[in-house]
Order: C-alpha cells, then structure tokens, then sequence
C-alpha cells in the first residue's frame, strides 16, 4: 500500500517548526512519521523520547521522528525497511518538513521517478506556512516565495498576532488570488488532527470532496498579482485525451518553469466520469476518476497560475490541439 | 503487457490510456499520428518500434530512439537543434489549417 507524503513548507522563519512543535506535543500525531531536517530545531528534547535507530527517536504518542541528513530518497526507504521489519510502529502517513528555500517540485519529481519510492509513497497534501509579518518582502525578494504559494493545496498564515489585523486580511485576500484552489487557514487555527492538515487529497477516500474545495467552476478574482497570473481554459466539447496529454506533456516539458500550477476538471470523450488532473511546474500527477461531476456541471476546466507567460497563445494552442488533433488522427 | 496486443509495458506516464476499452496499439498509433501533425512543420517525422519505443527522424537524416513520451520530445528537440514549443505560431498556423 502506498503511503501519503505531506509536505510541510514555507520561507525560512515562517513557523513551520513553532508549527511541528505544537503538533508534536499532541496524541493525534500517533499513526505518523515526521522526517525533519534537525532534530535540535523542533526541540523535542524535553519530551520523552526513545532512540530506537540512529537517527530515529519515537515519541510518547508514538510518532515516529526521524532527521533526514541530506537525501530525502535514503531517508523515506530507511523509514519504510524499518516500518516492514516491526522496528517503528506502522505509521500510516510521513510528514516532511521542508527547508526554507525549497521548491516543492522537485519532492514530486523524486517520488514519481524513483522506482522504489514509486508505490511505496505518493504526495499527498502540500501545506505552505506564510509568515504574515515578512509576506510582502519575501514575495518581492524571492521567487521561491510564489512557488510556495502557488503550489500549495493548504495555505496557513503564521505569525498573525505580529502583524496587524488590515494587514492580514490584506494578505488573505491576495493568496486568495494567487492560489484560489487552496483552502486557507490561520497557523493558530490548526490542531494536530486537523484532516485539513493529515488528509490524503484526491488520493483519499473522498476526492469528490478534494475537488469540490478547489472551486474549479467558481468565479476567479482578479487574474493579476505581480507577475503571476490565473489562467482558466474551458471546453463544452468531450475531450479526446490522447490529444490533451500530447498538448500538456509538450506544454509542461517547455514552460514547466512558467507553469507554477494546474488543477483542472476534464470531460473526456473515452470516459463517462469526469477525469481530474494536477500538477506543479514540470510535474503531473496521476489523473484521477471522480464519481460526479461537482454541482451538476460538465464541461473541461482548467485553471493555470502561470507567471510571465502570453495567456492568450496559450489559449490558442489549446484550442488549436484539442480541436484538431483528435479529429486529424 | 498489454494481452491483446502483446505490447511491453512502456515507463509509467500520466499521459497513458485512460481505460483498458481500445487496445493500446490503436491508441499508441492514434497519438503518433497527432504527434507527426506537429511536428511535420519543422520536417520532424516519429513512428513506432515494435509497439514499445519512437523512432524519430529529421530532415537529415538523423535519428534517435525514444522510450515514452517524456524522452520522445527530447529526442525530437535534440535533433532540431531547439527547444519545441507548443505555443509556437508556426506549429499552431499548421494545426489550424487542417481541415
């Protein structure tokens, strides 16, 4: 059985650790191996904890807690061989925390190429935690900032009691608009077991749900921020799929870059249940069977957060794609 | 493998068939044709190996083989020479000309 992988990341200083900390100290976090970069930084050195491999502490609530020391590949095999030898309890998803500057992209390159991680583990939700105090000048300064954002299923402000109240709600709304599809939340709201958080996304039990919080057919706001921008694409026809995957491979392999996130809802001409699509920058994940089509509704949508790219070509080239291909072949 | 066809299984892409209701070889044919619609502006021309690997030739001459679509547009970008872009007015021009 493959296991969700929760990514947890955020800019340097965001509360990504204040964040752990809090959710460590809680019973809910039993049934969970947490994979940190130190484990000095969470401070779990106050808790009762049992070494049970180098490397590898378990805490009271059962919690598997384990340092990754540089490659993330040999430590999610090391914790999956101790997990099927009965050395850690049998956790039933990891959650990763991420360094500051990472771009969540490459953790699902790695999980979709590697042959042995692939079926032992897949992304599950991406949770990004945005410092409200630092927001504007790590959005001006860094790139990665977007990327955090964008790519995210889960946004959770941190922070919040340093920043003022017209400032946050300022900050809402613009990760509202850079990200529409993710469900926001204030860090302070969040409990351990909060299903938000330790949830499966489209790969859980119910993606209808998953995909019904993305409100694909939802008005958009405003399709500018800075230089990201929304994109949305619909088409009333069924969609050969053969043609859509030749469009959004070749699209993806060009401007994977460019492409910080789609999320899209598909009527294909091949299957009567409406087919969901997502990804980050070069990456796709697996499409995934809906058992109805969210309010009644169905027609293709796909919405693009793109950052310095002519929307209207892309437009042109998906109807180009989509109206010819599958008729010409 | 594919028991009708007898096709061995190509890497895993997201891009593969959805459901098991046409037999993968029709399938594998019917994208290689679309793919040959686009690149046939740049004389690019791709078929199939055995129902498990692309062939893609230039203009030239030159040609590399490709193992799933992933590697088919690289093998196809290293022989033009650049990258290919779906969003290119040339590819699109051709496209919207076909009947």
């Amino acid at each position: 059985m493959s296991l969700p992988i929760n990514v947890i990341t955020g800019f340097l200083g965001s509360g990504k650790t204040t964040l752990l900390k809090r959710l460590l100290a809680d019973e809910e976090l039993g049934d969970t191996a947490l994979l940190i970069n130190e484990f000095g930084e969470v401070g779990i050195d106050n808790l009762l904890v049992e070494e049970i491999a180098p490397g590898t502490v378990l805490l009271p609530s059962g919690c598997v807690c384990c340092s990754i020391r540089g490659d993330l590949r040999q430590a999610l095999l090391g914790l999956h061989g101790k997990r099927s030898r009965g050395e850690i309890p049998a956790f039933r998803r990891v959650l990763l925390e991420t360094t500051g500057l990472a771009d969540p992209a490459p953790i699902l390159a790695t999980l979709q190429r590697d042959v042995q991680l692939r079926g032992r583990f897949h992304l599950g939700l991406l949770v990004t935690v945005v410092d409200a105090q630092h927001a504007a000048l790590q959005e001006r300064l860094h790139p990665e900032w977007l990327a955090q954002v964008t790519a995210a299923d889960r946004l959770l402000v941190s922070k919040t009691d340093l920043a003022a109240v017209d400032e946050i709600a300022r900050l809402k709304q613009q990760l509202q608009g850079l990200n529409p599809a993710a469900s926001l939340a204030l860090c302070g709201e969040v409990s351990s077991g909060d299903a938000l958080l330790l949830g499966d996304g489209l790969k859980g039990a119910d993606p209808d749900a998953e995909v019904a919080r993305w409100q694909l057919f939802g008005p958009l706001p405003a399709a500018r921020h800075g230089r990201a921008e929304v994109c949305c694409l619909e088409f009333d026809d069924a969609l050969d799929w053969m043609a859509f995957g030749v469009w959004l491979s070749m699209l993806l392999r060009c401007h994977g870059e460019r492409i910080l996130r789609v999320k899209g809802i598909l009527d294909v001409i091949e299957s009567p249940q409406p087919i969901v699509i997502h990804g980050v920058q070069h990456c796709l994940h697996a499409p995934v069977h809906l058992n109805a089509w969210p309010g009644g509704r169905r027609c293709s949508r796909l919405v693009f957060i793109v950052r310095d790219m002519d929307t209207r070509t892309l437009r042109r080239s998906f109807d180009a794609f989509l109206s010819r291909l599958g008729s010409a072949a | 493998m594919c028991g009708l066809c007898g096709l061995l299984g190509e890497d895993l892409h997201w891009s593969d068939p959805l459901g098991d209701t046409l037999p993968r070889r029709r399938e594998r044919l019917r994208r290689i044709a679309a793919i040959n619609q686009v690149l046939a502006p740049f004389r690019l021309k791709v078929s199939d190996v055995q129902g498990s690997a692309y062939l893609v030739q230039g203009a030239t001459g030159r040609q590399e083989l490709a193992s799933g679509l992933e590697q088919l547009w690289q093998q196809a970008e290293a022989i033009l020479g650049r990258p290919l872009d779906p969003l290119d007015p040339r590819i699109l021009d051709h496209l919207e000309a076909l009947p």
